[in-house]
């Protein structure tokens, strides 16, 4: 097991699919949505991701993960912008504009080949 | 009749950590309920979490009813600390696991007898990345930074900094032998985190703990 947080989050996610796909179906592809705050690593979690779901039906089901960016507002020009990293300069020259990110960390949707008879 | 697939998108909307957060709604229900004050200790290896805790359980031996469940890798070198000043401590060997779950919390809550207990402290693992995303059923987040760690730690761990509800900078006995910049770390963690109160103690020479034991006496 790997020792990083991405590995818990990976089988949670596993878990919350298997729950939300119908009976029997083969998974696809996974969406989820992460706000900037959990700093989540999308490398570290498509690996853990990968060596979770081996042998179930979620194996090789393609992970998108749309990981938001940090929403930065200059407390001086009001200027309003993202940003990968919460710690950045504003074109106006305040060093300290206010970052602010959400911490979601969302299952958004599914996508499954189900059997038709 | 012949066999078809057809691909279909579902959605969801539903949190990825729903298990682990339902567990941990339970434990804070519980713990609501008799009355204990739980707080999540999280910090790097080496920023005196357990020497806080021993010194916290000192001073409120007689005052207050503690409980502790301390998470470590691969020792019980902090619970068999903890336990010299505290008769109800729960050692959680959590082995390469880099964070407590809820899980943990609520198994290692059920081997204690918390008749009368009206604070519960769980140290976690010494990180400052992996336990902040993982609810616990804690009342409070306490996230305790140290001088020797650098004046750049809150900048660099802004989930960690954005979801305490107390910050501890530790190890203040050795700021004349650092160059720890007091106001630049403040500034950091106001941007991140406008209303926490950041609390300067030695849990070594218990400077500053009268304010970390009021704050815990306020709850």
């Amino acid at each position: 097991m790997l020792g990083v947080h991405e590995f818990s989050i990976a089988e949670g996610l596993a878990a919350q699919v298997l729950a939300n796909a119908p009976a029997g179906a083969r998974v696809r592809e996974v969406e989820i949505r992460v706000g900037a705050l959990r700093g989540l690593e999308p490398e570290a979690l498509l690996m853990c991701w990968d060596s979770v779901t081996f042998g179930t039906p979620m194996a090789g089901a393609i992970l998108q993960i749309d990981q938001r960016a940090w929403s930065i507002t200059c407390s001086d020009c009001r200027r309003e912008w993202t940003s990968p990293v919460p710690f950045v300069s504003c074109e106006c020259g305040n060093a300290t504009p206010i970052p602010s990110g959400s911490d979601e960390l969302d299952l958004i949707a599914i996508t499954v080949d189900e059997v038709e008879t | 009749m012949s066999e078809q697939t057809r691909t279909v998108r579902l959605p969801v909307m539903r949190r990825v950590l729903e298990a682990n957060d339902d567990i941990a709604a339970a434990t804070r229900a519980e713990l609501a309920l008799r009355g204990i004050f739980a707080i999540d200790l999280m910090g790097a290896p080496g920023s005196g979490k357990t020497a806080l805790l021993e010194a916290t359980l000192r001073a409120l031996a007689g005052r207050r009813r503690p409980a502790v469940l301390v998470g470590d890798l691969a020792t019980r070198r902090d619970g068999d600390r903890l336990a010299r000043w505290c008769d109800r401590v729960v050692q959680i060997s959590t082995g390469d696991g880099c964070h407590l779950e809820a899980m943990q919390v609520r198994d290692a809550l059920a081997q204690l007898d918390l008749d009368g207990v009206d604070l519960l402290f769980v140290e976690n693992v010494g990180n400052l990345i992996c336990p902040v995303g993982f609810d616990l059923g804690q009342t409070a987040k306490v996230g305790l930074f140290s001088l020797t760690e650098g004046d750049d730690k809150a900048a660099k761990h802004p989930y960690f900094v954005a979801e305490a509800d107390l910050l501890l900078l530790n190890k203040i006995d050795l700021a004349p032998h650092l160059s720890f910049d007091r106001a630049g770390f403040e500034a950091d963690v106001r941007l991140l985190n406008p209303s926490v109160p950041i609390l300067d103690i030695s849990a070594t020479t218990g400077e500053g703990l009268d304010a970390w034991l009021t704050w815990l006496t306020d709850r």
